[in-house]
């Protein structure tokens, strides 16, 4: 008897650990977020943000993961209709991710939040309609916002600045102006642009460089949203295709552009100046002053047909955050999106490569550097409104990079190209 | 499969004696084996054996096989709540042509997934059973190695292979065939052969194991008999190797198609999922689109349904032809 007394005590002492251990637990939040943040610097930062959010707030523990965005999409609408999901995640803009997600009562309308916080004015009012969907999902750009971007994006054209100098060229005004300086530099034995359509989607990008200065925010707006009325099948959308076609024909493209992906051989192609321009996205910039510093390199938006009018360029908000409608402390992620898209992270976010959504201090910027010209590329278009869209978000992005690889090869006519994208785009309703 | 040859081996080997071996034909075309007849005391015991595995088969297995059966008749985006719409998924399979398209192309591969490795496979078999050769081992584990290899990386290194400044194009130039060399993969014509190729360079390893390992369990007195009757070497390969490898034929001819049929990582990688246009797509990447870019769960299930139905009519088909020329062979 006496003996068993040990193990009595023991036991209860067990049984005190146990009772304790979870009210113990209970003063810790843990505010698990997923984000794209993972080449080194960004993950650096994105642990930093998550400190700092920590100390800000005791007892507060931020568990942050950074997944690929291609598995980041094919996970999160498991995970969000699933227990044990984040409470901030970063959402892909869109029909069939955020739109599908909306509908299926997954993420949280963050109105109330956007009027407390102030987030309508942290950038162009417009682009709001890029993360709002009605309540049922069903209508794209209208209804309550989801998701709050911090990053923004611009596709312009980066250009070797000696190879302008040595020709004699200037930064063109308007799309005639562009069309001529392709013409020069290949009349002067270079190859105008590097690009390469193995990938399929830098191919979207090309295209719509052409499509949006000879087309109207208006009607790019209305196909995209889906407004009543809207068709791929206009006089501007088919002269976008025919003088693709005819940039191939005149060789402003590298031979065997057909076989060349994006991340290697269109990269290596600008970087080796075996071309003089590269029409792609603002998020090269940061690779580009790695490998090649910031004085050799500019960057301008492709100008507009009419001098007067507003240069329309692909471009928006980067990939927002939104908060599951699970989440068992929606104030708290809230709070979360605020501090990770407000003014102080967007410094931050220059820093390591990004382009902030947020208007950047001019201060903190040097002129005649690339980031500068990054900047201003997405100020100007940001400022004026003149915010155009990828194609992808409304018709499916496989289709659209087929319907391009055949007009690239000329294996379809520039009329087929529209009727084939008006197809797609009807399929996918 | 290593021990069904091995068996059949050492059953070639045995004392021709016709009485047992229609017995142990009969017995396995009854489905009774020697073990099955013997008398076992407590048979409940087996079953808790086999227990774990079988939960396992049934959690990863048989239910996603049920359940992806059933959402076929659903319209359902993969997390939404799924409604019932009958054969409505089918139908419209039936009308999509993107998937008639993949359909073809499957088929299209089985020339180079299938026939090819095949007729590689019994080449080198030819070459490297009928005489001693100096490093055997070597030979055979060299040309087996691509179909270890993970298709991914396969993909990445016949991407670079077959690249713009890539060495196929490179050594083309190099002998003077400049204006053959071409972006391989970013050629309407030329991409479906490309990938087709590698695939075929995954392929033949296999066959040719399964070959090499049949060919051993032929009968040394058969070549012997031939020779002295003055066969060539091509007349021992087409009436001694040949008729010897039928049943290796078919088990590599399943294995294969299986794998046309099932065909995805290898077009994912190399083509960045069936490109130039469509000239590339399988049924498999267009079901991985369906499914997780377009949200149509519902409807990538029914194209699942449609693959495996056609992978289990031709195994059932060849294992048929199998069983029939194993009876030939046994009588």
């Amino acid at each position: 008897m006496f003996k068993l007394r040990p193990f009595v005590i023991a036991l209860v002492a067990v049984l005190v650990v146990l009772a304790v251990a979870p009210a113990a637990a209970q003063e810790t939040t843990v505010l698990t977020v997923w984000d794209v943040w993972t080449r080194d610097v960004e993950d650096a930062m994105g642990e930093e943000l998550a400190a700092e959010f920590e100390a800000a707030h005791p007892g507060v523990d931020v568990q942050r993961t950074a997944y690929l965005f291609d598995d980041l999409m094919t996970t999160l609408p498991l995970a969000l209709s699933d227990e044990g999901g984040p409470d901030v995640a970063a959402v892909n803009q869109g029909r069939t991710s955020m739109g599908a997600l909306v509908e299926a009562g997954l993420i949280l309308p963050l109105n109330e939040y956007a009027d407390e916080y102030g987030w309508w004015n942290r950038y162009a009012p417009v682009l709001h309609a890029r993360n709002s969907f009605t309540e049922d999902g069903s209508v794209y750009g209208e209804g309550n916002m989801y998701g709050m971007s911090n990053t923004a994006e611009v596709v312009g054209a980066y250009y070797w600045k000696q190879a302008f100098a040595d020709m004699g060229l200037e930064i063109p005004t308007t799309f005639a102006e562009f069309e001529t300086l392709l013409q020069t530099i290949k009349d002067a034995g270079h190859t105008p642009l590097a690009f390469g359509s193995l990938d399929g989607w830098p191919a979207i990008h090309e295209y719509s460089a052409i499509q949006h200065p000879l087309s109207t925010v208006q009607a790019i707006d209305d196909f995209i949203f889906r407004r009543e009325g809207a068709t791929f099948v206009d006089d501007a959308n088919l002269l976008a295709a025919q003088k693709l076609v005819e940039w191939v024909d005149a060789g402003y493209f590298p031979d065997g552009f057909e076989g060349m992906d994006y991340d290697n051989a269109t990269l290596q192609t600008f970087l080796n100046q075996d071309a003089v321009m590269w029409i792609t996205g603002s998020w090269m910039t940061s690779v580009l002053v790695e490998q090649a510093g910031e004085e050799g390199i500019g960057f301008f938006v492709i100008p507009p047909a009419d001098p007067e009018d507003p240069p329309l360029a692909i471009g928006g908000v980067g990939i927002p955050f939104g908060i599951s409608a699970r989440s068992a402390n929606p104030d708290l992620a809230a709070e979360y999106i605020d501090f990770i898209t407000g003014p102080d992270t967007a410094a931050r976010l220059l820093e390591v490569g990004f382009l902030p959504a947020a208007p950047v201090d001019p201060s903190a910027l040097t002129e005649g550097t690339l980031t500068a010209d990054t900047v201003n590329a997405w100020n100007l278009i940001s400022s004026k409104n003149a915010v155009g869209h990828y194609l992808d978000w409304a018709v499916p992005l496989d289709d659209l990079n087929a319907s391009l690889q055949e007009l690239l090869a000329k294996q379809i006519t520039p009329e087929e190209f529209v009727a084939q994208v008006q197809e797609a785009y009807e399929g996918a309703a | 499969m290593a021990g069904e040859i091995q068996e059949r081996g050492l059953a070639v080997r045995q004392p021709s004696s016709l009485s047992t071996r229609s017995q142990s034909l009969l017995a396995r075309l009854s489905g009774e084996t020697t073990l099955g007849r013997r008398p076992h005391a407590r048979p409940y015991q087996a079953y808790l054996f086999i227990l774990p595995g079988l939960l396992l088969y049934l959690v990863f297995v048989l239910i996603p096989i049920v359940n992806t059966f059933r959402y076929s008749f659903y319209e359902w985006t993969g997390f939404s709540e799924p409604t019932y719409i009958g054969l409505d998924n089918y139908t419209n399979l039936f009308r999509d042509k993107d998937f008639w398209t993949a359909i073809s192309h499957n088929f299209f591969f089985v020339i180079f997934y299938t026939i090819l490795p095949i007729l590689l496979g019994l080449f080198l078999t030819s070459l490297l059973t009928r005489q001693r050769l100096r490093g055997m081992v070597f030979f055979r584990t060299g040309l087996f190695i691509p179909y270890v290899m993970s298709p991914v990386v396969v993909g990445i290194i016949w991407r670079w292979l077959f690249a713009l400044d890539g060495p196929i194009n490179h050594v083309l130039d190099a002998v003077g065939l400049s204006s053959v060399a071409r972006p391989w993969l970013g050629d309407f014509t030329f991409a479906p052969y490309a990938t087709g190729l590698v695939g075929t360079w995954i392929e033949y390893g296999l066959c040719m194991v399964i070959f090499i390992a049949g060919a051993q369990s032929i009968n040394e007195e058969l070549y012997d008999t031939a020779i002295v009757f003055g066969a060539n070497a091509w007349q021992q390969f087409r009436y001694v190797t040949l008729p010897g490898l039928r049943q290796q034929i078919l088990v590599a001819f399943v294995i294969t198609f299986i794998a046309a049929m099932r065909l995805f990582d290898l077009i994912f990688v190399l083509t960045s999922g069936g490109g130039p246009g469509k000239t590339t797509l399988v049924t498999s990447v267009l079901l991985y689109t369906e499914a997780f870019n377009q949200n149509h769960a519902g409807y990538a299930t029914s194209m699942a349904v449609v693959l495996t139905v056609i992978i289990l009519v031709v195994s059932v088909v060849v294992t048929r032809l199998q069983a029939r020329s194993e009876a030939e062979e046994l009588v």
